[in-house]
């Protein structure tokens, strides 16, 4: 009981000490810093990309000045209750695990998988609804990452659909240009970074839609916070809500992939 | 940490679904390699350098890597030129299943020559000498004298051998292939349980091993029947 008073006590002092400094309120924001393209240094040691890009975006509607902290992945949570920073924007896909520590903000980026193949092939696999035709993968083998999101995905929706397992993803894109696979599915944005937008790529598109059902990939990348803080929380997602309707999140997407990373 | 005796009970036959695939593996490889064996055998024994020379390479390359490293190379390397993938021989190395049996042939048929090497050298030079006092031509001598001695010599290490494929097919599960091994690293990797799992697996293959060395007991007494033990001559 006693706790819980003090606990309420040190949580109001909190919430007027933010209303207090509103008006140049400084959010410290915990980034990798060399997660390339999400968050990293430019040759003139710049911060850009997609997350760099939501950070400024939210900063400017809740009207707030920016201080990123470069902070190494494994210890991002520790920091952020050790409140080294006041918000992680670091690709942190929201999970189970991870709310039991810390608040996230709605998704800013999906969890996705698309299947890839050969582009000249033009696979009908989904009907316009986005839909998976199970007649027209007879005779496709799939190669998925053994116990991964897809290899479930693929488990519950197309279990008589031919697939074999990989240990690695690099061992996925080898088959598949050797022609004995005939599809994956993968994460696009890492298959557009390693394999479509490079030379091996050449030839293989994707011939799915993204796929983003949260049952089997999860609700995506969010920003993190400090538990106990429904107030930050409501303006973050407020900010969010805003930077999606207005687009800009395709337009931060599109900086760097051909296709948007937010539906 | 705390056992979990109902994973086991649940994922051995599980894991015993892929037992035919490993036994696919297994006994393909064993036929064919004995025959390579042979061959590489005629050949290191035929006395003339240049075929010699091309088995003794064979035997120094599979004998000299590791047989994970010679299927990585069969399997992803060799697809790499377009030659190969334009061939006849493509259907095979397309599928991970005629990699694996080619990387094990290659591997067995290298070490199963020495053994019967090791055999043949170890036939009494005077049963040789009978065989020509006995005016047995040089092919006969071979086929009557030092083929049945060799392959008696030769049988506790071809048991042994044969062990060790049975073990080596385990990797074909790092090219996709869902053998036992393949179905226990994938029940792993959902069960996060690698304790029960594996140990489960390791049980598995050792009820294989005590079958196969049974079966070779039996079959080296059968070829000893007219040998007397030592020291009740």
């Amino acid at each position: 009981m006693k706790l819980n008073m003090i606990k309420a006590m040190a949580l109001g002092a909190c919430a007027f000490l933010t209303v207090g400094t509103a008006s140049a309120e400084t959010l410290r924001v915990g980034m990798e810093c060399t997660y390339a393209p999400f968050n990293y240094r430019t040759a003139d040691g710049e911060l850009a990309g997609y997350d760099v890009d939501v950070a400024k975006g939210v900063a400017e509607i809740i009207g707030a000045d920016l201080e990123f902290v470069c902070q190494e992945w494994s210890g991002m949570i520790p920091a952020l209750l050790a409140n080294k920073f006041d918000l992680v924007v670091a690709s942190m896909s929201i999970t189970e695990q991870r709310l039991e520590k810390i608040d996230f903000s709605i998704p800013y980026r999906d969890s996705i998988g698309r299947i890839i193949g050969k582009s000249s092939k033009d696979y009908k696999l989904f009907d316009e609804t986005g839909v998976a035709i199970p007649e027209n993968f007879s005779g496709l083998r799939v190669g998925l990452e053994r116990a991964s999101t897809y290899a479930n995905w693929f488990e519950a929706k197309l279990p008589e659909a031919d697939v074999v397992f990989y240990d690695s993803s690099e061992a996925q894109y080898l088959d598949l240009r050797n022609g004995r696979v005939d599809l994956i599915m993968t994460n696009p944005m890492k298959a557009y970074l390693r394999f479509l937008s490079k030379d091996e790529g050449d030839g293989y598109g994707f011939a799915s839609p993204a796929i983003d059902e949260v049952k089997y990939f999860g609700t995506g990348v969010g920003i993190g916070l400090l538990q106990g803080q429904p107030e930050l929380k409501k303006r973050l997602d407020d900010a969010l809500t805003q930077l999606i309707k207005t687009d800009k999140l395709t337009e931060y997407s599109l900086k760097i992939f051909p296709f948007p990373i937010y539906n | 940490m705390i056992f979990d005796f109902e994973l086991i009970a649940d994922s051995i036959p599980k894991m015993l679904m892929g037992i035919g695939l490993t036994f696919q593996l297994l006994f393909l490889s064993a036929i064919l390699g004995l025959i390579l064996a042979v061959l590489l055998l005629l050949m290191r024994i035929s006395g003339k350098w240049y075929l010699s020379w091309p088995a003794q390479v064979h035997i120094y390359i599979f004998r000299g890597t590791p047989i994970l490293v010679q299927i990585f190379i069969i399997y992803y390397g060799l697809p790499q030129f377009e030659f190969i993938r334009d061939s006849i021989f493509w259907p095979i190395l397309r599928e991970p299943f005629g990699c694996a049996i080619l990387a094990l042939t290659l591997n067995t048929g290298a070490y199963v020559s020495e053994i019967l090497r090791g055999g043949v050298l170890g036939v009494d030079r005077g049963v040789l000498e009978a065989g020509a006092a006995l005016g047995l031509s040089v092919r006969q001598k071979f086929i009557y004298l030092t083929v049945p001695i060799a392959a008696r010599l030769s049988l506790p290490a071809y048991s042994n051998d044969f062990i060790s494929l049975m073990k080596a097919t385990s990797l074909a599960s790092t090219i996709t292939l869902v053998d036992m091994t393949g179905i226990a690293r994938t029940i792993v990797s959902q069960t996060f349980a690698p304790y029960e799992i594996f140990i489960s697996l390791a049980i598995i293959y050792m009820i294989l091993t005590w079958v196969f060395q049974k079966t070779f007991g039996r079959i080296e007494k059968y070829l000893s029947r007219y040998v007397k033990p030592e020291g009740l001559a």
